[in-house]
């Protein structure tokens, strides 16, 4: 005996139930789930569908489908740091490391050669944050207006929206950047620390646009790669 | 698992070899195999076997492949080329380990006495 389609509705409603909001891994366990009560209906056809089901369920132990849930969350979490890495990568192989020294060249020769430096920096620096937390928001906006319309979830797609463990990019080098001014007295005097500093501004610039605008724009690009079901099902 | 910490470490191993033998398999396919391989005695658990797929798939030793079958998506599991050469290692390990086991739990008798 086969499941019926409203049937394997049921299974999808009982994912969600059992905290699996992401469709890549309710489909899965959909299916595990279909085959196992089909081959008990085999060996025994008088059981009812919620009979095979809580039995099958059982099989995945007092946690249920948390830790299929919290592994695979941790394995896509692993590739979206990777992706970033990926990315970054880029910006120090050619050509795009010449744009990197470049940028690091002028900051430090803006820097040197201005009486504003401490200014030019935080401005600069405040300015990535102030962008990141824009990205974020409008971020969240855009997909608010989209979750209405879309039902399914992706998880790898809301790692991506959540930028991984990544967001607070935006958050602690500013703490770094308070310790340094307060217990550097000659941080954008010294040509080393000023190198330093042009340095890491363009590492966290980098990082900031990889993060919050190159990744995000090709979402869907990423989604296909990882999920070969996303297109079928998007169609 | 049947004494899972015994099996746990093989588990991955297991996975490959199936797959090597059989070519694509999906999830609930894989623990009937190993059931009936091993004539009931090894039941592998699905909390631990779809972790250890989704991690498989990250590492790139597995590639996955979805069909629509019934009412519903089956989602395949196949060795990518490099998880087949990894298989061929993994599995030299596992018989070396059994090996070892085999000599340390039933050691032959000692001739040299």
């Amino acid at each position: 005996m086969k499941l019926t389609a409203q049937q394997i509705d049921q299974l999808f409603t009982f994912t969600r139930q059992h905290y699996v909001e992401w469709y890549d891994l309710q489909s899965e366990l959909v299916d595990h789930l279909a085959n196992a009560i089909e081959s008990q209906w085999l060996e025994n056809p008088k059981l009812t569908f919620d009979e095979a089901l809580n039995a099958e369920f059982k099989k995945f132990g007092v946690f249920g489908f948390m830790d299929v849930v919290e592994k695979r969350q941790a394995v896509l979490d692993k590739k979206y740091n990777g992706l970033v890495w990926h990315h970054f990568k880029d910006f120090f192989g050619i050509p795009k490391i010449v744009l990197t020294l470049a940028m690091t060249f002028v900051l430090f020769t803006v820097i040197k050669l201005s009486d504003f430096k401490e200014w030019i920096f935080m401005g600069l620096f405040v300015a990535l944050v102030v962008f990141s937390f824009y990205a974020m928001i409008s971020n969240k906006k855009q997909r608010k207006k989209i979750s209405k319309a879309n039902q399914k979830k992706w998880l790898f797609e809301e790692i991506i929206n959540h930028y991984g463990n990544l967001s607070v990019i935006a958050t602690v080098p500013f703490n770094i950047m308070l310790q340094l001014l307060n217990n550097v007295p000659d941080l954008f005097t010294n040509n080393y620390w000023t190198v330093g500093m042009s340095f890491f501004l363009v590492l966290l610039s980098i990082a900031v646009f990889i993060i919050f605008k190159i990744i995000p724009r090709r979402t869907s690009e990423y989604l296909e790669t990882t999920y070969p079901e996303y297109k079928l099902v998007n169609l | 698992m049947k004494n899972s910490q015994l099996y746990k470490g093989s588990l991955n191993t297991i996975i490959m070899k199936l797959l090597e033998e059989n070519g694509k398999m999906y999830g609930y396919e894989i623990t009937q195999k190993v059931k009936a391989i091993t004539q009931g005695e090894l039941n592998i658990t699905e909390g631990a076997l779809y972790p250890a797929l989704h991690k498989l798939e990250a590492e790139g030793i597995l590639d996955v492949e979805i069909e629509k079958v019934d009412n519903r998506m089956r989602k395949y599991y196949k060795l990518t080329e490099a998880g087949t050469k990894e298989t061929v290692n993994r599995l030299a390990e596992l018989e070396d380990f059994i090996r070892n086991m085999q000599s340390l739990v039933n050691p032959r008798p000692n001739l040299e006495f």
